[in-house]
């Protein structure tokens, strides 16, 4: 047996900044697939032209939302050190996990078995997306103990995949979504994306934390390997882009959002953006909105009810000093 | 991708991004939306006559009602429409009209009628021949005054739905009553109602059925039911039943009732599309205020030991008789305080329930001398009273007694103030209300029909409240807004009443028991009758514009006019929340503030991006939006305007997740001081990550 000592956790006494606000936040938004109504969708899936685009980006958006729950995270908060840190990545694993799900939902909603299938073997057999699993799993796998280098760049490739890669994917079902076409489906996407904001947030905080305990030489050091691994999958996510959209003609649109993405992964980080401002296309900006979309009382479920704080009801409840 | 759909979208995104409207892409996503969809659309008619001729022998419009006209009349009237040289505001409005309004070919390919035919058939068919009311109509229509959906969406159409879309439903404690209610319910469901159906007196979970102990299964099992009904019969799948089931908070399977809506309730009692409210009786306060606890009744011991039904007698003044009464079971005692706390808890968490004040709505009540009011409908804003149907076995006849239809209609309040005769508008409106209501006759489900025969009752209400306060400069929940809602509201009920006594004047005719109420006794007019002289600041009379300002004298004059003649309709004023209508008139909605500047809404098939009526650039400061607005001064605002609303208003309260439970129940604690009758919803957003990092870091 060894002889470690263990540490409990202890949540009285604030270890890391914004923790507590980060898990706040992301329990506060807890939601699951089967909330929301994706086999209103079905009628329209039918005559649905682009299904095969379609499917494939979200068959791709799974695997890498399967990535980030099974290495990502779990890595992660098995290399950070701060154990209230540790809670807030376990936490985002597990949402992780429910989003991974949240796809399988809607492909069982719209699709037979065999195609299911046959998208699952797709998956294994893309080069583009193979590459980006592979070129960010490495890293997550590369952190060592006692060695925060390792574990900045699996803080800063996590962020890379949140908060820019899954945005080639993001675009369709926003896309379409805006313009009445497979709304609840992107009603999914749009919780989902939700979370993602947090996660790119909050694992970039805590990453830019890490950076600032590095001397100078090694922050540049680390900062041109950021923009090389940027850069390396950026080359890959324009070739991911045209492989998967070519029949939709909608990839100059995607590209223009995958870069606006990849500025915001790099702000995340604490790093300046890398590509010239363009206009996104308005549809989909609009769907990215977090704020609660005003509420149709006879459609769709809105995404703004949350857990409440309780506080006891006081002889207090019943002053109202300056109103009467 | 729709050009028209980017531009629009474009309005938002530049607000966001930059904080600069520019409106000026709204309105080319219009006139796109004009040139790429519906002009193509639109079939091509060389006159008006060849237009009627064409509908009515294709089987679009009725025959009937136009064959009272003859076509001269009809060609004036349409260009009598034709010349307001009406132009769509927004985009939104537009996009709405021709979505959801205007007539389509059946293979939906092709649009066969414009806003202003639309508005001319509303006219004509709810005028049923009188020439002058139907040119009224159309003035108003045009300027000021918007049916509500059902009756701006079906009129004149051959194969329509009903007229009206809202009824109260009261259910009684008996299988014959619980059945043939659910039957009610699929049948005003597959006519596109929405229904309020009362679950009070029915006896609780483990109450006894025939004398034996442990066999009723309470309210749950029975609201399950309805939610079903209304998902089965949901117009060929083109929207979701809509339903609402209300309990008084002493029943005693309120617990259950109330975690019903939680998103994590037990599957066994979740009910996941039946909206829900709860009943609460002053006397709820009063032991919440006192930290006491409340104890919980079955409606069954009551009926048993007083031959009323628990929603019949009014549990503030029999609270303690109750208590001191051996015969009735105490069934279980709650801490009010945490109760409570739990509704409110349920209120984040799903919205739900809504809250009726039993007692702020009793006491005022108009008809109190003929019934009570015990629940409300769908929206919260319907007040009248019931009398439950004996439902008997097969072999003898049903006594029925009275639900409710409501047939809404609202006022632009922007458009209102600017009218020549505002009288007039309010005589109009209520007229053509009045006609719907006798046109409309629900066969299947006698008590409505009953009720709409003797009691005659209409809802008017208003919209558009925030919108005009911004053109006047005047900021929502200020002193000025209060006071301009309360002179507006008081000419309003003015002049419904007056329009209702001409009528009843010209028919001869009251509504049923008019003897009865505190109209005929004079008791309603006495505040008004009584009152000081309104003082008026320069800035609200200069808002009310052409509202005349009604005196004690006036109200003098009226009270005996109404005492001699009677009034035509028992139930007159209602507030409701306004979606669609106010959307195709570019309107905000009921007299509640705006939810965002530029709006985002989410319909079932599609996401359109809505700028507030005049907003620009220079007044968007004055658009304060709801999440924003001190909720104390949104209790205030309300509570002036009801004072002059025979029925209610729907108030949504507005939170961030910032609140707690406390904050909200202490909300709720004022709204029922200042004696509101009913809140509906609780809105909540969800304050985004960059707010809260923003005030850390």
């Amino acid at each position: 047996m060894s002889n470690l000592i263990y540490e409990a956790v202890n949540w009285n006494k604030p270890t890391s900044e914004l923790s507590q606000i980060f898990w706040d936040q992301q329990w506060k938004q807890i939601w699951f697939p089967e909330e929301i109504a994706v086999s209103k969708d079905v009628k329209q899936w039918q005559s649905f032209e682009h299904q095969e685009t379609y499917k494939k980006v979200f068959a791709g958006l799974t695997l890498l939302d399967t990535v980030q729950t099974n290495i990502g995270m779990n890595q992660i908060a098995t290399y950070a050190t701060d154990l209230q840190e540790k809670a807030v990545f376990t936490v985002f694993g597990a949402f992780e996990a429910i989003h991974a799900k949240s796809y399988s939902y809607i492909f069982t909603t719209l699709c037979t078995n065999a195609e299911i299938d046959e998208l699952f073997e797709w998956v294994k057999k893309n080069e583009y997306l193979q590459y980006k699993a592979n070129k960010i799993g490495d890293i997550y796998k590369g952190i060592e103990t006692e060695n925060p280098e390792s574990l900045w760049k699996a803080m800063f490739s996590s962020v890379m995949l949140e908060s820019f890669l899954f945005y080639s994917g993001f675009f369709y079902p926003l896309y379409l979504g805006g313009q009445g076409i497979l709304r609840n489906a992107a009603e999914v996407i749009s919780l989902i994306l939700r979370d993602e904001s947090i996660h790119g947030v909050a694992v970039g905080f805590f990453a830019q934390n890490l950076f600032k305990q590095f001397k100078k030489e090694k922050q540049d050091e680390l900062k041109i390997w950021g923009y090389e691994l940027l850069l390396d999958l950026y080359q890959n996510e324009m070739s991911y882009t045209d492989d998967i959209y070519a029949e939709t003609g909608l990839s100059p649109d995607v590209k223009v959002y995958v870069r606006y993405n990849a500025n915001k992964a790099l702000m995340n980080v604490g790093f300046e953006a890398m590509f010239p401002e363009e206009e996104v296309n308005p549809i989909v900006m609009n769907g990215i909105r977090n704020e609660g979309s005003t509420y149709d009382f006879f459609s769709q479920k809105g995404s703004s009810y949350a857990k409440a704080k309780v506080a006891p009801i006081t002889d207090d409840t019943f002053r109202f000093n300056n109103r009467m | 991708m729709k050009t028209y759909l980017k531009l629009n979208n474009d309005v938002l995104n530049r607000y966001n991004t930059t904080g600069q409207l520019e409106l000026e892409k709204d309105r080319e996503a219009t006139r796109r939306y004009f040139l790429e969809y519906v002009n193509v659309r639109l079939r091509y008619f060389i006159d008006i006559e060849e237009k009627i001729r064409y509908l009515i022998e294709e089987g679009y419009y009725e025959k009937e009602f136009l064959e009272q006209y003859d076509l001269e009349f009809i060609k004036r009237l349409y260009k009598k429409a034709y010349d307001y040289n009406f132009r769509f505001p927004s985009f939104m409005s537009a996009s709405k009209f021709y979505d959801s309004y205007a007539m389509k070919s059946r293979d939906g390919e092709e649009i066969l009628e414009k806003y202003e035919d639309r508005i001319v058939i509303i006219a004509l068919y709810l005028a049923q021949g009188d020439t002058e009311l139907a040119e009224r109509a159309v003035e108003a229509m045009m300027k000021a005054y918007q049916p509500a959906t059902p009756t701006a969406l079906n009129s004149g159409k051959k194969a329509r739905g009903e007229l009206v879309s809202c009824f109260k439903l009261s259910m009684d404690d008996s299988m014959n009553s619980i059945a043939e209610n659910i039957g009610y319910c699929l049948e005003l469901s597959r006519l596109g109602g929405g229904v309020g159906v009362n679950l009070t007196d029915l006896r609780p979970l483990g109450d006894p059925i025939k004398g034996i102990a442990n066999r009723a299964s309470g309210v749950i099992p029975v609201a399950k039911l309805l939610e079903n009904s209304f998902s089965y019969s949901n117009q060929l799948g083109q929207r979701n039943g809509s339903g609402v089931a209300y309990l008084n908070i002493f029943h005693a399977d309120i617990e259950n009732f109330i975690s019903s809506k939680k998103p994590n309730a037990d599957d066994k009692i979740r009910l996941a599309t039946l909206s829900t409210g709860i009943i609460l009786p002053s006397i709820f306060f009063e032991l919440m205020k006192q930290d006491k606890d409340i104890v919980l009744f079955s409606p069954y011991d009551i009926y048993q030991e007083y031959g009323k039904r628990m929603s019949e007698i009014s549990i503030t003044e029999m609270y303690y008789e109750l208590l001191d009464n051996p015969n009735i079971r105490k069934i279980k005692r709650l801490n009010a305080r945490k109760l409570y706390t739990e509704v409110k808890k349920a209120q984040f968490e799903s919205g739900y329930p809504f809250e009726i004040f039993d007692d702020n709505v009793n006491e005022v009540h108009p008809l109190k001398g003929i019934g009570r009011v015990q629940m409300s409908n769908l929206c919260t804003e319907i007040l009248q009273l019931q009398q439950k149907s004996i439902i008997t076995d097969q072999d003898e006849p049903n006594k029925y007694g009275l639900d409710v239809s409501c047939n809404l209609g609202s006022i632009d309040i922007h458009e209102a103030s600017q009218v020549d005769d505002f009288g007039r508008l309010v005589d109009t409106a209520m007229r053509l209300l009045t006609n719907v209501s006798q046109m409309t006759y629900i066969k299947n489900v006698p008590s409505v029909a009953k009720a709409n025969k003797l009691m005659h009752s209409v809802g008017l209400g208003v919209m558009n409240l925030h919108g005009h306060l911004v053109t006047q400069g005047i900021e929502y929940g200020s002193k000025e807004s209060i006071e301009f809602i309360d002179a507006f509201m008081e000419a309003l009920n003015y002049y419904s009443l007056k329009s209702s006594m001409e009528i009843a004047k010209e028919r001869g005719e009251t509504f049923y028991k008019f003897e009865e109420s505190e109209y005929a006794n004079g008791k309603y007019f006495d505040s008004y009758v009584n009152k000081a002289a309104n003082v008026i600041k320069p800035k609200v009379t200069q808002a009310l514009g052409s509202v005349p300002i009604i005196t004690s004298n006036m109200w003098e004059q009226l009270a005996q006019e109404v005492k001699k003649y009677g009034l035509y309709n028992s139930y007159r004023i209602a507030i409701p929340p306004t979606g669609s209508i106010s959307y195709i008139r570019s309107c905000t909605a009921s007299i509640a503030p705006c939810t965002e500047r530029v709006e985002v809404r989410d319909y079932a098939d599609s996401r359109t991006i809505y700028p507030m009526p005049y907003l620009t650039n220079d007044n968007a400061h004055l658009y304060v939006e709801a999440y924003d607005v001190n909720p104390y001064d949104l209790i205030d605002l309300y509570a002036a305007a009801q004072k002059h609303v025979d029925q209610g208003i729907s108030m949504t309260l507005y939170v961030t997740d910032a609140w707690t439970t406390e904050q909200l129940a202490k909300v709720y604690v004022y709204a029922w001081i200042r004696g509101i009758k009913s809140v509906y919803y609780v809105r909540q957003r969800l304050q985004t990550l960059e707010e809260c990092v923003a005030c850390q870091i």
